[in-house]
């Protein structure tokens, strides 16, 4: 074979390596089928370029660009100033609709940052490519931690300045519970009692009569009482003193015929 | 002047004047020293110079191409090969060890090829294959007076013979490099799937997230440098050759040992330099 052919054909070679390599990293590829996005954060939490995104977990395009746009505002004109251009795969793209979310998320040993969009109801359109949508930004490790610095803060701060409240109120807390244990162990040992235990069963006993009358009570006899009693009562209703002398005297005068 | 300069380049040179000063110090230091630096500095100058001026020898360098590439492919190759399934498997062994979990191994030993095992091997074994040949046909050269024939033509000996071979091998470090890389982590790949069970997918996975189109560009690079050094030295110390069996041997063994220290030094100084370029 002549030295030309020879170094050609090496140097195709390399040049073949180089492409497959470029492809296998992501970082080229010739046949992309895949639909541009941009999606804007505030805080985009370590993505880079490079960048997985995934929907449904299952890896679908990668993060192409990121922009830093001082001047970039949301549909609903809320100021964003970060746009993170993504690519979404074809097979995926109808999954991905106007209300679908598009977080931030953590996978792997690795900690390698991930979009993870999360699939649109059927109801909602199907996106543009290149259309821009806002991201939900992930929640701030930093922020929340200072804000639980702040608010440490503030408990001591409060806590310093009404000391002496404070220790008056924990004072009090101790005493009521201190009480309240006595009476509980007083009840205790008033139920180990004998003439104590004697009367709850005394009390039971009659509960249970009670319970057992006010049964027949509820009887269709025990009703028709109730209802003559009540009749009874109304009858009597015009009875007053002066009738009731009268009443005497008549029966008195009748006593004294007998 | 007390020691004559070898091949010409006191009185041609671009530090024709320098050397000539130093040459003719009696000091040995002078000499020990000095003058072979100023020579090596001459000889590069007069080789970046002897590129861009015609005539072009193009027939020339396909040739030294085809000796630098093509016939040093397979033992590069071979090599790295085994290169890479030791360092996979030495990885494995010390994660084990460590974390008692080899999920990472397929990552790092990718970037660890990349960035160092590939470029530094095969130019390594191209130094002990191309240098040692290039000193020794050099020297020979020198020693049989054909470098003195030659500049007697009207010829440069230094256009004629370094410069083809300058080039063959800077493309053909960068090249190899590539090839060598590539191979390696294929190597690699293999052999973490007989050997720790990841199938190619999770190997490609696991190299995604350490490894980055640019280590292959910097490895290239670094490849192109290493390949750089290997004629410059050699053809130093065979334009350098003593008379006699003994004076090319012993040229060949300066030249493979001062190209496999310099490549080493320069690896540090390019790994050094690309650390800020990431």
């Amino acid at each position: 074979m002549r030295s030309e052919i020879k170094v050609g054909l090496l140097f195709l070679l390399t040049i073949g390596l180089v492409a497959a390599f470029a492809f296998y990293l992501g970082a080229f590829n010739p046949f992309s089928n895949a639909n541009k996005l941009t999606v804007m954060y505030n805080f985009a939490g370590g993505i880079e370029v490079g960048s997985p995104v995934r929907v449904m977990g299952i890896k679908v395009g990668r993060v192409t660009d990121i922009r830093f746009d001082p001047m970039g505002k949301d549909a609903k004109g809320r100021e964003v100033k970060l746009k993170v251009d993504i690519t979404v795969d074809k097979k995926a793209w109808k999954t991905v609709r106007q209300d679908s979310r598009f977080f931030i998320n953590l996978a792997g040993v690795i900690g390698e940052k991930f979009i993870e969009i999360s699939p649109g109801s059927l109801e909602s359109d199907t996106l543009k490519p290149g259309q821009s949508v806002r991201g939900e930004d992930p929640p701030r490790v930093d922020q929340l931690i200072s804000q639980s610095y702040g608010l440490a803060g503030k408990v001591m701060e409060f806590v310093e300045s009404n000391e002496t409240s404070v220790i008056d109120t924990i004072n009090m807390m101790n005493s009521l519970v201190s009480n309240l244990n006595k009476t509980l162990k007083l009840v205790d040992k008033t139920t180990q009692n004998r003439d104590a235990r004697k009367l709850i069963k005394n009390v039971s006993a009659i509960s249970d009569d009670v319970a057992f009358f006010t049964a027949e009570l509820r009887g269709p006899e025990g009703q028709k009482t109730v209802k003559l009693v009540n009749e009874l009562i109304h009858r009597l209703k015009g009875l007053d003193a002066k009738t009731i002398k009268t009443f005497l005297q008549e029966e008195g005068i009748k006593a004294k015929l007998f | 002047m007390v020691n004559e300069c070898n091949w010409g380049l006191c009185h041609h040179g671009l530090f024709g004047d320098v050397v000539e000063v130093v040459v003719s110090k009696p000091n040995p230091f002078w000499r020990l020293v000095f003058e072979p630096v100023l020579e090596f500095l001459s000889l590069v100058a007069k080789t970046l110079v002897g590129i861009v001026q015609p005539p072009y020898r193009v027939k020339d360098l396909v040739k030294q191409l085809d000796f630098v590439i093509w016939q040093s492919a397979p033992v590069v190759i071979f090599s790295v090969s085994f290169a890479a399934i030791v360092t996979i498997i030495e990885a494995s062994f010390h994660m084990k060890l460590v974390i008692k979990n080899d999920a990472l191994v397929p990552g790092f030993a990718a970037l660890l090829i990349l960035r160092e095992l590939g470029a530094v091997v095969s130019a390594l074994l191209i130094t002990s294959r191309v240098g040692a040949g290039l000193a020794a046909e050099v020297g020979t050269m020198k020693v049989t007076e054909q470098i003195d024939a030659l500049r007697m033509l009207g010829i440069q000996p230094i256009k004629y013979l370094v410069v083809p071979r300058f080039l063959a091998c800077v493309i053909g470090g960068f090249v190899l490099s590539i090839i060598a890389n590539l191979v390696c982590l294929y190597a690699a790949m293999l052999v973490s799937q007989v050997q720790l069970g990841y199938s190619p997918g999770s190997f490609i996975v696991a190299m995604r997230s350490f490894v980055s189109f640019q280590d292959l560009i910097f490895a290239a690079i670094k490849g192109a440098c290493f390949g750089a050094v290997i004629p410059l030295f050699s053809c130093f110390y065979g334009f350098r050759c003593e008379s006699g069996a003994d004076g090319v041997g012993s040229a060949t063994t300066k030249s493979v040992v001062s190209t496999s220290v310099a490549i080493i030094v320069l690896d540090f100084i390019l790994g050094y330099i690309f650390s800020y370029m990431y």
